[in-house]
């Protein structure tokens, strides 16, 4: 039976290989109709970026025949933006800064083991995960503090970032013990050692942990939706959200708006790419 | 551990260092988490210095007892049930579906997998000012399509439960990316022979992923799927920006920021009801809770049985 069966099948794979291979097109035709569904609401944001309102009631998705370049005046001027988007690389810029310097001083005495119960201590970031929301008490926080709707304690919000004391910790893991006594030996101090020599040595990770903490700060909407009510102190996010309730209808003007913010995050994408993905599958794969 | 950077003062040159981190994380985080649920038993409102009373169970008692709120904030725990179960399956299904296709050695494959990806850069507020647009009602691109197999839909601003719907897709567009890295992250980790194996045993490509891929891929199974639930119970961001807190559309998410902090943002009202939404955001805790717990001890016990 066996040594019928193995020619044969040998004879049919000959076969279909001079043949059309269905399972590859059947594959494309998969991934193109994805990539439709992805690219399709950017190509129409673009499309109604170029037109002008009548072009864009008359027929909505009619392909822009005159660029309306003036769109995109119009949006950075009357949305503000400039202002915004100030702010948000202020707040993103700030809190990112604070919390990645103090991010490597905890994951570091974690992983080495150098302060007392380190495994008590890393459960302690891990489990809020885990947690009630914290919502209501940290706003009752920051309106006692006297910080609400000031810059500051919207800042301070984004201090914290447990799994990105996680990362740090597992890739500090992987760096030399030995490197440490050995520079212990030559006369280097704790904090000497942490800043100029594990600090460039755990490259990859800080930068994830920084691209993954910036975008999350970025583009939050639901806390500078809480936290701040006078529109001097508005990120972009929220300020996309006061143009849309003014300029809902003008659908061309918004795109504009809409383009500008996207197209920019687009291009960092393509550079950042990579550290978000190692940032989302660190421990996933192994479980 | 041995400690090499001197003796005397600076050993506690760790512990200092640490501090800022750590009291950054309680003050900020653990604090106000852990104290949620002592607000849940109290009247406290949004307002600077306004007094605080214990109300015992009054919170509890109102959120799941009385009258026609309790009905309604049994509906919005329902429809985050929903939300989940929609988004969780299908954003797994898809996930999946489209990493095992973009494994394959094809041409162009990067490029498929940067855009699908692409999403989880642009965070809610454009994601749904995207999806708004796509989906304009007056001849927009998705009106149109519908258009000509005879359908027409309202989109986000017909009914309720069709609103409902169209964020659960968008919802779905905007995460599928992760989902998908994080099975092709797995996918990398099965060895090529067995697959190889596999193939000279004569099994079709259906066999291959029932005895190859399925099993092995059981770690970014478990991630996603925890991932998934837990995530999609919480999420409620795309219903902010595409439709507002409408009657028959809200999650538990949305409903306890809208009880907290009052339904129009921005504005103090004195109808901020912080106690009950924070007896709410239990009531949300404990939902995620059970069903993260309940998923794991499923997932523990098939990871067992599959690789010993």
């Amino acid at each position: 039976m066996t040594t019928t069966a193995i020619p044969q099948k040998a004879v049919r794979r000959q076969v279909t290989r001079s043949r059309i291979d269905w399972g590859k097109i059947g594959s494309y035709f998969v991934l193109v109709l994805f990539a439709i569904i992805y690219l399709g609401p950017l190509l129409m944001l673009v499309n109604t970026s170029l037109k002008s309102m009548p072009e864009f009631m008359k027929d909505a998705t009619s392909p822009a025949t005159q660029f309306h370049w003036e769109n995109f005046a119009d949006a950075w001027t009357k949305a503000n933006f400039p202002k915004y988007i100030l702010n948000s690389i202020i707040y993103t810029a700030s809190a990112t800064a604070i919390y990645i310097v103090t991010a490597v001083f905890v994951a570091f005495p974690i992983a080495r083991g150098y302060i007392r119960f380190s495994g008590v201590v890393l459960t302690l970031f891990v489990i809020a995960l885990f947690l009630p929301p914290a919502l209501i008490p940290q706003f009752q926080l920051i309106l006692n503090l006297g910080l609400y709707n000031n810059p500051v304690g919207y800042i301070m919000l984004f201090l914290v970032n447990p799994i990105g004391i996680v990362i740090l910790v597992n890739y500090i893991k992987t760096v030399p013990k030995e490197l440490d006594e050995a520079a212990a030996l030559d006369g280097c101090g704790y904090f000497r050692f942490v800043w100029l020599i594990v600090l460039p040595l755990i490259r990859p990770a800080i930068a994830t942990v920084i691209v993954l903490h910036a975008i999350g700060i970025w583009n939050e909407i639901i806390a500078p939706t809480i936290y701040l009510t006078s529109k001097e102190y508005y990120p972009i996010t929220r300020g996309l959200i006061v143009f849309q309730g003014v300029y809902g209808s003008n659908w061309p003007t918004l795109a504009a708006a809409v383009l500008m913010l996207t197209f920019p995050m687009l291009i960092l994408f393509l550079f950042l790419q990579r550290y978000i993905i190692s940032g989302l599958t660190a421990g996933s794969v192994k479980g | 551990m041995n400690y090499y950077f001197g003796r005397g003062w600076s050993r506690s040159l760790p512990y200092l260092l640490l501090l800022p981190g750590v009291l950054f994380y309680l003050i900020i985080a653990l604090g106000p988490s852990l104290a949620t649920t002592v607000y849940s038993f109290t009247d406290a409102t949004g307002l600077k210095g306004a007094p605080i009373h214990w109300i015992n169970l009054d919170n509890y008692r109102e959120f799941l007892f009385m009258g026609q709120a309790s009905q309604d904030n049994f509906s919005a725990l329902g429809r985050t049930l929903i939300f989940c179960f929609f988004v969780t399956t299908i954003q797994f299904g898809l996930g999946l579906f489209v990493a095992v296709i973009i494994n394959q050695k094809l041409k162009g494959r990067n490029i498929f997998r940067t855009l699908y990806f692409m999403p989880v850069i642009l965070g809610a507020v454009i994601q749904g000012l995207i999806w708004s647009l796509f989906l304009f009602p007056l001849g927009g691109p998705m009106a149109k399509f519908l258009g000509m197999f005879g359908l027409s839909s309202e989109f986000l601003g017909g009914q309720p439960s069709e609103a409902f719907a169209w964020v659960i897709a968008i919802q779905i567009w905007a995460n599928m990316g992760t989902t998908m890295i994080i099975f092709l992250a797995g996918l990398q980790t099965i060895p090529s022979e067995l697959y190889e194996a596999a193939t000279i045993d004569g099994a079709n490509s259906w066999q291959v992923f029932q005895n190859v891929t399925w099993p092995l891929l059981t770690p970014s199974v478990n991630t996603n799927l925890t991932l998934n639930i837990i995530g999609s119970l919480q999420a409620w961001q795309l219903f902010l920006v595409l439709i507002g807190y409408r009657n028959g559309t809200q999650v538990l998410g949305y409903l306890i920021y809208a009880t907290g902090f009052g339904q129009t943002s921005g504005s103090v009202t004195s109808s901020f009801r912080q106690g009950y939404a924070a007896s709410a955001s239990i009531v949300l805790f404990l939902l995620v809770l059970v069903l993260g717990m309940s998923t794991n001890y499923f997932l523990q016990r098939r990871e067992r049985r599959i690789l010993g």
